[in-house]
């Protein structure tokens, strides 16, 4: 910009902000002037420095127990219906491709996916009851000085608790940031806060491997492995990649207001559609693809029922060397394959795969006896870091313009989870767990 | 069908009226070229049919932020029926900026005056009606989260649509003797460019032209004969040096 518009354009805006203060000179009277609102003494309480963050933990922690306990009878409901309908479909159909298709690609790998709604949409209301009453702002504040200390900004905050819902719109978010070094880093650090697309592979695992008492448990040391570690790569970014300090944060507190349940309700939805939307298009086309690869050559599998004669067997014994040191067996490798596209997609293939049993699928994984705790809580991890979706590797490359910064998140991330599963279980074997 | 787009600040309650507005019917894009998102809803009132489009919250109109851009480009390029500006009415001061901008796109504007609850609960009173006066424009108190004052607000939007706006009203602000002058007459050599006619507000152009504004300059210089340029960049260095 040249000279004269920077002294003109700061010779209009003043004259802009004389003319503003004239008119609200004229229509505005100030009244008793500044009193003590409720939104003052609530953040006397908020925003207090000792107390400030215990609340701010208490609130996520309830935030979560929130969407699962709530979720958890729907979850169960649909999954009887779902397992219903798959015994029955693959009985009364009498074409014997189609009954397959139905029975186990249908109702057993997109179902076991779609089970999975009530929670999500649990934790989208949470989200989005906190950013409607204004506390998500409170919760920006309080940690914004344990942020500074990590190098992060204050701001980087926002964007990583969307995170929690979905790492599309939280890096879509970071626009908001005006320093560019400060959001490169939420971007890349943000795919390791677990989204909610993760939350199914969690609950299967967890929930058959650790039993109802420690399932919650191991879920939120999960979530709290992708902080630390969102944390920790943040601070290597920071020392490496964008040297500096984290630019000023200045942040308007907006008044509280009590969440209008209509506007959280439609809040929710309009997160929630895009996990439908998913299901009906990337979902269920990776789970035909699945089914299609389980069930042929329809010859040698005898119409789908022997799955170690099929394609997708061949594949998962072709990459399982890779995985073996895990102690995960090739459905672990091609389940993982196919969630490269989506993470429900490990869920999915589960389905599909398992879904003959009679049995749910839960107990299907502990009869077969396809993990341990150990394993399982590092198959856990794994999914939690591995490659972020290809919808998070394209929303990175629509922001930084550029296939260099989603081809760096991918190597570092793939990286990541093998290393980190990796001492995981030495770590598990070191104490003695198989 | 009333194109109407509503824009303000981050955090006056936007997306609260535009839920309460469109409901349901919400419909989810991109602003054209960029990533922004664009989200768009329908509504009928009083048996008009209104598209209300959501534009990304600012403070102001400049080509620094894409936020702010793709708001200003929309206004400019698409032109809507009505621009509805939601103003928090407790921060009237730096809310009133943006609605300043707006007028001066002579924009068809309707002041959504936000937080009514809160203003009076903090013992201030507006005169809506002095207000709406100064600023040449309708002002309608709301609160979006209950959504009082929203029937108010759909008035208003199809009422503005019926009466378009003549040129020149938005001119609600006088930038003083010194700046008018030299507006002026930028706008004298905007206005003998026949290529460039009606396609934008001209004191608005003139006004980004004097504010060297990137993304204004790099769509006029296509358009404007380079001596034409050339004649508005030495008015105003010419002008400039008097000017504090």
């Amino acid at each position: 910009m040249s000279e004269y518009a920077e002294n003109l354009s700061s010779a209009l805006a003043q004259r802009r902000y004389e003319r503003i203060a004239s008119i609200v000179d004229a229509a505005v009277k100030k009244g008793r002037g500044e009193i003590f609102t409720l939104t003052d003494m609530l953040d006397q309480v908020f925003l207090n420095k000792h107390l400030g963050i215990p609340i701010f933990l208490t609130v996520l922690w309830t935030m979560f127990q929130f969407a699962f306990a709530v979720s958890e009878p729907f979850v169960v409901i649909i999954e009887k219906i779902f397992e219903m309908l798959g015994a029955w479909s693959g009985q009364a159909i009498s074409d014997p491709h189609l009954a397959s298709f139905v029975s186990l690609g249908i109702f057993g790998g997109l179902g076991s996916v779609l089970v999975f709604i009530p929670p999500i949409f649990g934790l989208f209301l949470a989200l989005s009851v906190l950013e409607d009453s204004g506390y998500m702002a409170r919760a920006a504040f309080v940690m914004d000085r344990f942020m500074y200390r990590l190098g992060l900004h204050g701001r980087s905050f926002i964007p990583l608790m969307i995170g929690f819902g979905c790492n599309v719109p939280a890096i879509m978010a970071t626009r908001s940031m005006d320093s560019e070094k400060d959001r490169m880093i939420t971007m890349l650090i943000n795919p390791l806060i677990s989204c909610s697309a993760r939350l199914p592979v969690y609950v299967l695992i967890a929930g058959a491997l650790f039993g109802a008492a420690y399932a919650g448990t191991a879920i939120f040391a999960v979530y709290a492995l992708g902080i630390v570690l969102a944390v920790a790569t943040a601070l290597i970014f920071r020392r490496t990649l964008f040297r500096g300090e984290p630019s000023p944060f200045v942040l308007e507190l907006p008044p509280y207001a009590v969440p209008d349940a209509s506007s959280s309700i439609l809040h929710m939805w309009s997160r929630g559609r895009m996990f439908l939307k998913k299901a009906g298009t990337i979902i269920f086309g990776m789970t035909i693809i699945v089914w299609f690869l389980s069930t042929h050559p329809w010859e040698e599998t005898s119409g789908g029922q022997v799955i170690a004669e099929s394609y997708i067997a061949w594949i998962g014994h072709a990459i399982e060397p890779v995985f073996q040191p895990f102690g995960w067996d090739w459905m672990a490798a091609v389940a993982l394959l196919f969630g490269l596209v989506a993470k429900e997609v490990v869920v999915g293939t589960y389905g599909v795969l398992l879904g003959a049993e009679e049995a749910g699928l839960g107990e299907a994984l502990v009869s077969q006896e396809l993990f341990t705790p150990l394993t399982g809580f590092a198959f856990m991890a794994f999914v939690l870091i591995y490659v972020p979706c290809v919808a998070t590797i394209g929303a990175i490359a629509k922001e930084t313009n550029s296939w260099r910064w989603p081809a760096f998140a991918l190597v570092y991330q793939t990286a990541l989870a093998f290393i980190v599963s990796g001492v995981i279980i030495a770590a598990g074997r070191l104490v003695g767990l198989s | 069908m009333i194109r109407a787009a509503l824009i303000g600040n981050p955090n006056v309650g936007k997306t609260e009226i535009f839920n309460r507005l469109t409901g349901l019917s919400q419909k989810v894009g991109n602003f054209p070229g960029v990533t922004v998102e664009k989200k768009a809803g329908m509504l009928v009132h009083r048996g008009r049919e209104i598209e209300v489009v959501d534009l990304p919250g600012a403070y102001s109109l400049t080509a620094h932020a894409v936020d702010e851009l793709v708001a200003s480009d929309y206004i400019v390029l698409e032109r809507p029926d009505v621009i509805v500006d939601i103003v928090d009415g407790i921060n009237l001061e730096r809310n009133l900026y943006l609605t300043l901008l707006l007028l001066e796109m002579d924009a068809n504007l309707v002041v959504a005056l936000n937080r009514w609850d809160m203003v009076a609960a903090r013992g201030m009173e507006i005169d809506i009606e002095k207000l709406s006066e100064l600023l040449g424009c309708p002002v309608v108190p709301t609160v979006a989260i209950t959504g009082c004052g929203l029937e108010d607000l759909k008035d208003s939007i199809v009422d503005a649509a019926g009466q378009k706006r003549a040129k020149g009203q938005g001119a609600a602000l006088n930038y003083g003797d010194d700046i008018e002058q030299l507006i002026n007459k930028v706008e004298d050599v905007i206005k003998e460019c026949t290529a460039l006619n009606g396609r934008y507000p001209e004191r608005w152009l003139a006004i980004k032209m004097l504010e060297g504004d990137e993304r204004v300059m790099e769509q006029t210089r296509a358009i404007l004969s380079s001596s034409q340029l050339a004649d508005i960049l030495s008015i105003i260095e010419a002008e400039e040096a008097a000017i504090k």
